[in-house]
């Protein structure tokens, strides 16, 4: 049997305000599939960080838009945040994607969590970076069958 | 849902016995982050007294917040000054543990 696709869409300005909505419907979506109160919050956590990065880097000059679809596969929920600005420097230095797990607090840097974050909390997360045209990230979690759960 | 999720973020200060307390409530997150920096600012540089959060009725934070977080850690461990976080709900210590800002707070409590 072929894995039925369901895809829900939605475009917002990217700006801080808006993140919330995000929330809100990530909640509605992986509620309805059947993802636990702990799974979501997780989830909520990792998809922030993730329009974060399109509030924070992608528009510069003008303002624009943010774009999320969520999409289930199967048991999965896979999840893209889609920019088109100018994307560049987004996530801070590839080394800095690190917790503060063996730092000194005189140390300790804030630039890297978001992406580290999202990382931990969901199954698979890429990114995809193209000067000019934007920063794409899908993040996937999968539902845990219940009688898989310890 | 709780429809009551949506709550404003409030950040509410209360003074006693030399002690600071800063109740959070609501979402801390990209949108509040520039609000709470402003009125977490003259607290964290006030050595006169110890700082306390209570996060109690915190209902989610971000990088952001966790970013503001350990910049008041630093400023307070530099002034040698009383910094800790109370109540913190599961899921928040969740993730201070998984960001590992968390034996910073620990490391407050112990040299307290």
């Amino acid at each position: 049997m072929i894995d039925e696709v369901q895809k829900v869409v939605i475009s917002l300005p990217a700006t801080a305000e808006y993140v919330d909505i995000v929330r809100l419907n990530l909640y509605g979506v992986a509620s309805k599939m059947g993802f636990s109160y702990e799974e979501i919050e997780d989830m909520k956590v990792a998809i922030s960080e993730a329009c974060n990065n399109s509030v924070l880097y992608a528009y510069k000059e003008s303002n624009g838009l943010m774009e999320v679809t969520f999409e289930t596969v199967g048991d999965a929920l896979s999840i893209t945040v889609r920019d088109e600005g100018e994307s560049f420097d987004s996530w801070g230095m590839a080394g800095q994607r690190q917790g503060l797990h063996n730092k000194e607090l005189n140390e300790a840097q804030i630039g890297g969590l978001g992406f580290y974050l999202m990382q931990a909390l969901m199954d698979e997360v890429s990114v995809e970076n193209e000067a000019g045209k934007g920063t794409k990230v899908v993040m996937t979690r999968r539902l845990m069958k219940s009688e898989e759960k310890v | 849902m709780n429809t009551n999720k949506n709550e404003k973020f409030t950040a509410t200060s209360q003074v006693e016995n030399g002690t600071c307390t800063v109740f959070l409530r609501g979402e801390l997150d990209l949108s509040v982050a520039p609000d709470f920096r402003q009125v977490m600012e003259p607290l964290a540089l006030n050595d006169k007294q110890d700082l306390v959060l209570n996060l109690k009725d915190l209902k989610y934070i971000d990088s952001t917040g966790i970013g503001i977080l350990l910049s008041i850690l630093k400023t307070r461990h530099g002034m040698q000054a009383g910094f800790l976080v109370k109540e913190v709900p599961e899921q928040i210590q969740k993730l201070f543990d998984m960001t590992g800002i968390a034996k910073f707070f620990v490391a407050q409590e112990n040299s307290q």
